[in-house]
């Protein structure tokens, strides 16, 4: 690469690292000045520097945690599943099949739709009164309250399986198409059976593809906001307070934006860690290829 | 975008032996399971697009078929309330943040490929760019927004969003600006063109492609957010997410009005999803994965 490759290249960098300064650094340093204060909304005018204050009230502060942890059982349950079925339905188109490009582009429409609109789609169809899923499932004589204390986290995970499937699918049927093929026809003529050929070779071939995908849809995971605000609004009681939404109700609601900037940024660390994860698979797999 | 349609190309002429070995699975046990996936796909949008067609008498008696399809809601929604407003304040948005994004992106996503400026490092920068929460973020726009008056306003959301459609568009362009032969720009360098304008004159056009792909979808993106949107425009700045939320409140539900407005915003996007999905995971890869 000549000198004046390298100079233009600068110059070309130079928008998109001034743009990102701009709407990224500026307002990350802000947030971290945010934390260190005591700063709410209705008194913008008293706002007190309080160093690391906000951070150790966090330790001791039970909604945070309970956010916390129901975030991460929203996040391994739902991602889990998707890899699941995911899995299976990119293993079923990847050979030829009827209708193969017609059920492609069915299955991944869901994750083009809005969230929110997901979210009160499966609010309204849940409901006991007025949807049509308890309908048919009174009878057959059962009667689940979608809803309730004991299923509300689980039900906003089914919702974001449907919704977010098809990104497994996608990404895994790439790479499931991608592979070669002659492994597949020695293992044959070796004899070996359907399942051993999944776990034996297919499992392994497409593992830097499949934890991108995780990784993936983890980081998008860990935002869930929509359907919470569509459907529990974190109830009933802490059940279904995912960290976003709790982020939401104590800048927004509660109107401490000094606590939930230190939350977000406590988030953000989370998020970054799993950014260096992806972003090592990814070269990985890149200097593969 | 060569390597994408041999990629495809592939995919439609599968070896003999692994058609013998996929009968293992029998067609009709893998044709049933996808069609049952298909019906739980689909079942939701045909009863919302049901529910949008319901005489409001009708939208409590939980039903599939069995009622006098209305267009009342459709005229209520699109007619005589500000949902034509809101359909354009995120057409704008979408727009205004998409253009921005392709102007600053392209180029820079040009000189990652070519020239590997910033290395390892600033490649990392953009994909955490585009990862990070929105919470981290949305505290210092809501006070931004307030103190230089663009609270409630749909430019406050558009910069909102070039937080992450920005580093987002560029990573998609790197995989794609990736798959444009060099030889191209290199035979435009021979015959007399300087390097940018060899970039502006072949590349931009030969990678037309993948530009409209990563702009459709990043425009898809920005239409489907909500966080931000919520916590900065009210009223008639409202987008299409957040009218949505509006139809379903503590006090009650318009249903059939909702149905209409979740059915008008989901189709554009529909259409706009075939053209995309092709280019969609090397995209999300940054190239590294293949397509």
């Amino acid at each position: 690469m000549g000198h004046r490759d390298r100079r233009l290249g600068r110059r070309m960098v130079l928008p998109l690292i001034l743009l990102l300064l701009a709407v990224q650094g500026y307002p990350m340093a802000f947030a971290v000045y945010i934390s260190a204060h005591d700063y709410r909304l209705t008194a913008l005018s008293e706002i007190r520097w309080v160093g690391l204050e906000q951070y150790r009230g966090l330790l001791g502060n039970s909604s945070y945690w309970t956010a916390m942890k129901n975030t991460l059982v929203f996040v391994f349950g739902a991602v889990g599943l998707e890899l699941l079925l995911g899995f299976l339905l990119a293993y079923l188109l990847w050979r030829p099949v009827p209708a193969q490009n017609l059920f492609r582009a069915i299955l991944l429409t869901p994750m083009f739709v809005t969230p929110i609109a997901v979210g009160l789609m499966f609010r309204f169809l849940l409901n006991n009164q007025l949807g049509i899923i308890p309908v048919w499932l009174r009878s057959l004589g059962l009667e689940i309250d979608w809803f309730g204390p004991d299923l509300a986290l689980f039900s906003l995970i089914l919702i974001d399986v449907w919704q977010w499937t098809p990104l497994m699918v996608l990404l895994l049927l790439a790479g499931l198409e991608a592979l070669p093929v002659e492994p597949f026809e020695a293992a044959r003529v070796d004899g070996a059976s359907e399942l051993q050929i999944i776990r034996h070779l297919t499992i392994p071939l497409i593992r830097p593809v499949m934890l991108a995908a995780i990784l993936i849809r983890m980081l998008d995971a860990f935002r869930v906001f929509e359907y919470v605000y569509a459907i529990t609004r974190g109830g009933p009681g802490e059940r279904t307070e995912t960290i976003l939404f709790h982020i939401y109700r104590v800048g927004f609601l509660y109107f401490r934006l000094g606590e939930a900037a230190a939350m977000a940024i406590t988030l953000a660390l989370v998020i970054f860690v799993l950014v260096v994860l992806l972003f090592r698979i990814l070269r990985r797999q890149e200097a593969l290829t | 975008m060569t390597g994408l349609a041999r990629g495809i190309a592939v995919k439609a002429t599968p070896a003999r032996g692994i058609l013998r070995w996929g009968r293992r699975w029998p067609v009709l046990f893998r044709f049933s399971t996808l069609s049952i996936a298909a019906v739980a796909v689909l079942f939701p949008f045909l009863w919302i697009f049901l529910s949008s067609l319901k005489p409001p008498v009708e939208l409590s008696r939980p039903s599939l078929f069995g009622f006098e399809p209305t267009g009342v809601n459709w005229s209520e929604v699109w007619l005589n309330s500000p949902f034509a407003r809101y359909f354009l304040n995120s057409v704008i948005v979408g727009g205004l943040t998409v253009i921005v994004s392709l102007i600053v992106g392209a180029p820079a996503a040009y000189a990652f490929s070519r020239f590997g400026i910033g290395g390892t490092g600033l490649r990392f920068l953009i994909l955490a760019a585009q990862m990070m929460p929105p919470a981290l973020f949305i505290i210092p726009f809501f006070l931004m927004a307030y103190y230089v008056g663009l609270l409630d306003t749909v430019w406050a959301v558009a910069v909102a969003h070039l937080t992450f459609i920005a580093p987002l568009v560029t990573w998609f362009l790197i995989g794609f600006f990736e798959d444009v032969p060099r030889d191209l720009e290199e035979q435009a360098m021979v015959d007399g063109c300087t390097r940018w304008q060899a970039f502006v004159r072949v590349v931009l056009p030969a990678a037309r492609p993948g530009l409209a792909a990563a702009g459709l979808f990043a425009f898809i993106m920005s239409w489907n957010e909500m966080f931000y949107a919520l916590m900065l425009a009210g009223g008639h700045s409202k987008t299409l997410p957040v009218a949505i939320a509006g139809y379903w409140t503590f006090r009650g539900v318009d249903m059939g009005k909702m149905s209409v407005a979740i059915t008008s915003a989901v189709i554009p996007v529909m259409i706009a999803s075939f053209f995309v999905q092709r280019y969609l995971v090397r995209g999300l890869g940054g190239g590294a994965l293949k397509g």
